[in-house]
């Protein structure tokens, strides 16, 4: 299963097939974006590390070679194969804050691995907010 | 006589394959031949042979067509947009399918207009003889008619007069910088028939489009378009909402290749003789989008 890191920190895991954007929405975060098919290239990021392949045809006018090579990502055809690294360029990456929130519930039900009992303190559920 | 309505969008697509399940499974569209690379689409209620060409490979507009109602008013359009400054070429029978003789005038904002007399004609869905109201076996949204386009222009007041005195059109509704004579023109909702637009030019870069739009019967129609867009994961841009220019109701989306469609129902009803209406940039969010008065920076930015 491919993993998405957005730079500075925030780790999501994403489905085979699936595009950054795609997997970033379904955790929850967001930033601003266009038609979210390879049309506009209002979604483009910096690829830092990793492969991305691009299974649905993109437009050289939207993205061409040139700009593939220096390791320009058109986010919502982007999908990576393997561990990959993205920085959004002038953007600030946002959480929808019902998934913090659901996140936060999430900890209170499931006790980390190693800790008895199912009382989680407040402390460790905010933690989970920025993971 | 004049030009009647716009009668065809010539688009690119990147990809061919999810460009005919968007324009045939998801808004209903009967395909009406194929070739290599490019497939021609005809909506149910239209009669001449189609309405939507589309070519593998890019995004955008490759072209408009404009059907006038006469074959002579083509050699008097032809000379206009010479006057005018156009290029214009003349084009032959067959140089677009089943298309007749036309004239090919590129723009001032640089997009290509086609105008033609003739296009084979294939009859709507229901016929003439004793017609039902509507096919049977319409195919997800069903839309029954193409409408209009928005193309982007960097002189949008040039694009403007190019349509009211080369081609005849008139303006429904216009925003302006100001409601001074000296006002510049933002943009500019231009027709040709009844209706409140056949094209509509908004202020940004030449020769890019902004969306084109199938004509829906009526609110609930644009609601149940939203529902099948839901189900066939087709992303929305803005809607179901209403305009204050033009007062339609609208959503718009994209096909699957980024290009901006729009299902319009409403819209009042116009005549050559209505006093052109006139927004100031200042309320251009609320005639845009009249229930919010809000405009995204995708509506406003995403162009292709």
């Amino acid at each position: 299963m491919p993993t998405l890191t957005v730079q500075p920190g925030i780790v999501v895991d994403l489905h085979d097939d699936e595009t950054v954007l795609e997997g970033l929405y379904r955790h929850g975060y967001a930033y601003r974006t266009g038609c979210r098919r390879g049309g506009c290239g209002i979604c483009k990021v910096d690829l830092v590390e990793g492969t991305v392949r691009y299974p649905a045809a993109v437009s050289p006018d939207v993205l061409d070679d040139d700009e593939l090579a220096s390791g320009t990502c058109l986010s919502c055809r982007a999908v990576p194969e393997d561990a990959v690294t993205i920085a959004l360029r002038q953007e600030e990456l946002r959480r929808n804050p019902w998934f913090a929130f659901a996140d936060a519930a999430k900890a209170r039900i499931a006790p980390p691995p190693g800790r008895p009992g199912g009382h989680p303190t407040h402390e460790r559920a905010r933690g989970a907010d920025h993971r | 006589m004049s030009v009647m309505r716009l009668g065809y969008v010539h688009a690119r697509v990147t990809d061919l394959a999810e460009a005919k399940r968007h324009y045939g499974n998801t808004m209903g569209l009967y395909p009406m031949h194929e070739e290599a690379g490019r497939v021609y689409y005809k909506a149910w209620d239209e009669y001449d042979h189609h309405s939507l060409v589309l070519e593998e490979g890019g995004v955008g507009l490759v072209k408009l067509g404009y059907k006038v109602s006469d074959p002579a008013d083509l050699d008097r359009y032809e000379k206009r947009a010479e006057q005018f400054g156009c290029i214009v070429e003349r084009m032959s029978a067959g140089d677009n399918l089943e298309v007749g003789d036309g004239i090919r005038i590129v723009l001032p904002s640089d997009h290509v207009v086609e105008l033609y007399s003739d296009m084979t004609l294939v009859g709507t869905e229901v016929g003439t003889h004793n017609p039902d109201v509507f096919p049977r076996h319409l195919v997800g949204v069903g839309a029954p008619r193409i409408d209009h386009a928005l193309i982007t222009a960097e002189d949008p007041g040039l694009v403007d007069r190019f349509f009211r005195e080369v081609l005849d059109f008139y303006a429904a509704e216009r925003v302006a910088t100001s409601l001074d004579d000296d006002a510049q023109i933002i943009g500019s909702w231009l027709s040709t028939s009844n209706t409140p637009h056949d094209i509509a030019v908004i202020g940004g870069p030449n020769s890019k489009l902004h969306h084109f739009a199938f004509e829906l019967t009526d609110w609930s129609e644009i609601k149940r378009a939203g529902g099948l867009f839901a189900m066939d994961d087709v992303p929305v841009d803005v809607g179901p909402t209403q305009h204050g220019i033009t007062r339609g109701e609208t959503i718009y989306y994209f096909d699957p290749s980024g290009n901006r469609n729009e299902v319009f129902s409403g819209g009042y009803t116009t005549f050559p003789d209505r006093p052109t209406v006139t927004w100031t940039v200042d309320q251009l969010a609320k005639g845009i989008f009249y229930i919010s008065r809000e405009l995204n920076e995708r509506f406003t930015s995403v162009l292709t």
